[in-house]
């Protein structure tokens, strides 16, 4: 099917670390993300739903935007402006050994060598990050840092020389043992590292103003022949990083909403008034982007996705679009597109009220 | 200039009319500047107002370099 009305800038969101059965794993999300581009034309969404570790894919209508200037940019703070290309620096743990360290730069120059992308300088923080992870009251992913200021350091040095995107590597604890490690590849369990990996990149998106994301280096994991297929592409090599690269590489620029806009194509600039769509698991409405986008009365796609929690419309008290699969909120995001009212769509149709 | 802390923050807020968001960074606000935040339960002990449980990570101190 083809259309020809404008594209419908929309959001897609799928919280990280909260064990969704549709981008709770590597990426797993990405083809929803692709058939939901597809449908509007323009979808914004964050590395959690993009990254495959060794697998991506990079589509002109997705903006790749770190979830705290996602929540950001929902709220009318930032605008976001697409680009050729990033130059992106490279922000590596002190904590990782010699050996780890040496994979994520051959990584970074096979990635400057086949796929053309700018990458550099590369810094190294003054201390080991210190990363550490947990669970919250919810079973939700969260996770610790034991040295911030480390982070910004670097991430400011990089900054200063030159880089325009940042993908950081921390060192991550190993627990190849754990139970919920082996639930996560067997496909049953939260993404333990999900949580503080959002810590690191929230940190540093918002201090620095400029698109960041995070690769986690672990030791390589013995082979399970149980391997869950959406945990597949976390196990294809002995990084997490070609994906962030890629992601980073084509990042929009983040503008301060406060500030006039840029002289040179203003035009290409997307703000939240362009906005026409937001799409999230049902129960997960609870975060800063959904409600900015309710709170505007931006059209909320609610879609079946069975994750941890349960804050549903009804518990919010919001008005949504329900959507069985990410299939059918493409569906709903074309209907809105082409600006058919989605309840026309439906049976019964109740008649028209009539106001006295 | 102080350095930049992290610390988790779990509270259990009573909803009020008028828009979530603000009422939620507004209680986080007082632990910290909040750096990723989520409802992640909603009960309703009685007839009143729901209560929210939230989740957080805020930013304590200084966060330049």
């Amino acid at each position: 099917m083809t259309t020809t009305a404008t594209p419908l800038p929309t959001l897609l969101v799928i919280p990280t670390g909260i064990g969704c059965a549709v981008g709770g794993y590597a990426g797993d999300a990405l083809p929803a993300a692709r058939l939901l581009a597809a449908a509007s034309g323009c979808l914004i969404t964050h590395p959690n739903v993009m990254n495959g570790a060794a697998l991506y894919w990079s589509d002109p209508r997705i903006h790749y935007v770190e979830g705290s200037s996602l929540d950001r940019f929902a709220a009318g703070e930032l605008l976001l402006r697409p680009v050729r290309r990033q130059r992106v620096g490279l922000l590596l743990d002190a904590g990782i050994e010699p050996e780890l360290r040496l994979r994520h730069l051959q990584v970074a120059d096979g990635c400057r060598a086949t796929l053309g992308l700018d990458i550099g300088p590369v810094v190294t923080t003054e201390l080991p990050l210190e990363v550490s992870l947990s669970l919250g009251a919810s079973g939700v992913s969260w996770g610790q840092l034991g040295q911030p200021q480390a982070l910004l350091e670097a991430g400011h040095r990089l900054k200063a020389a030159g880089a325009t995107a940042i993908a950081v590597v921390a060192r991550f604890p190993d627990d190849p043992e754990s139970e919920a490690l082996a639930a996560y590849r067997q496909g049953s369990g939260v993404d333990a590292l999900a949580g503080a990996e959002a810590v690191i990149s929230h940190l540093l998106s918002r201090e620095l103003g400029v698109p960041c994301a995070h690769a986690p280096a672990l030791s390589p994991l013995a082979l399970d022949p149980d391997l869950d297929p959406r945990a597949a592409g976390e196990e294809l090599g002995f990084t997490f990083l070609p994906c962030v690269l890629v992601g980073l590489s084509r990042a929009p620029d983040l503008l301060p909403a406060a500030q006039p806009l840029p002289t040179a194509n203003p035009a290409a600039v997307i703000g939240m008034d362009a906005v026409g769509a937001v799409v999230a698991p049902a129960g997960a409405l609870g975060g800063a982007a959904v409600l900015a986008c309710a709170e505007r009365g931006i059209p909320v796609i609610a879609v079946d996705n069975p994750c941890l929690l349960n804050v549903n419309a009804e518990a919010l008290g919001l008005e949504v679009l329900s959507a069985a699969s990410y299939s059918e909120a493409a569906g709903l995001l074309l209907a809105l597109r082409e600006g058919l009212a989605p309840a026309a769509l439906h049976r019964p149709l109740p008649a028209v009220a009539a106001q006295r | 200039m102080s350095a930049a802390g992290l610390s988790p923050v779990v509270l259990q807020l009573e909803r009020r009319p008028g828009p979530l968001r603000l009422q939620i960074e507004t209680a986080l606000a007082a632990y910290g500047r909040p750096l990723r935040w989520a409802i992640t339960a909603v009960h309703h002990p009685g007839a009143g107002e729901a209560m929210l449980q939230i989740e957080a990570v805020v930013l304590n101190g200084s966060g330049g370099a």
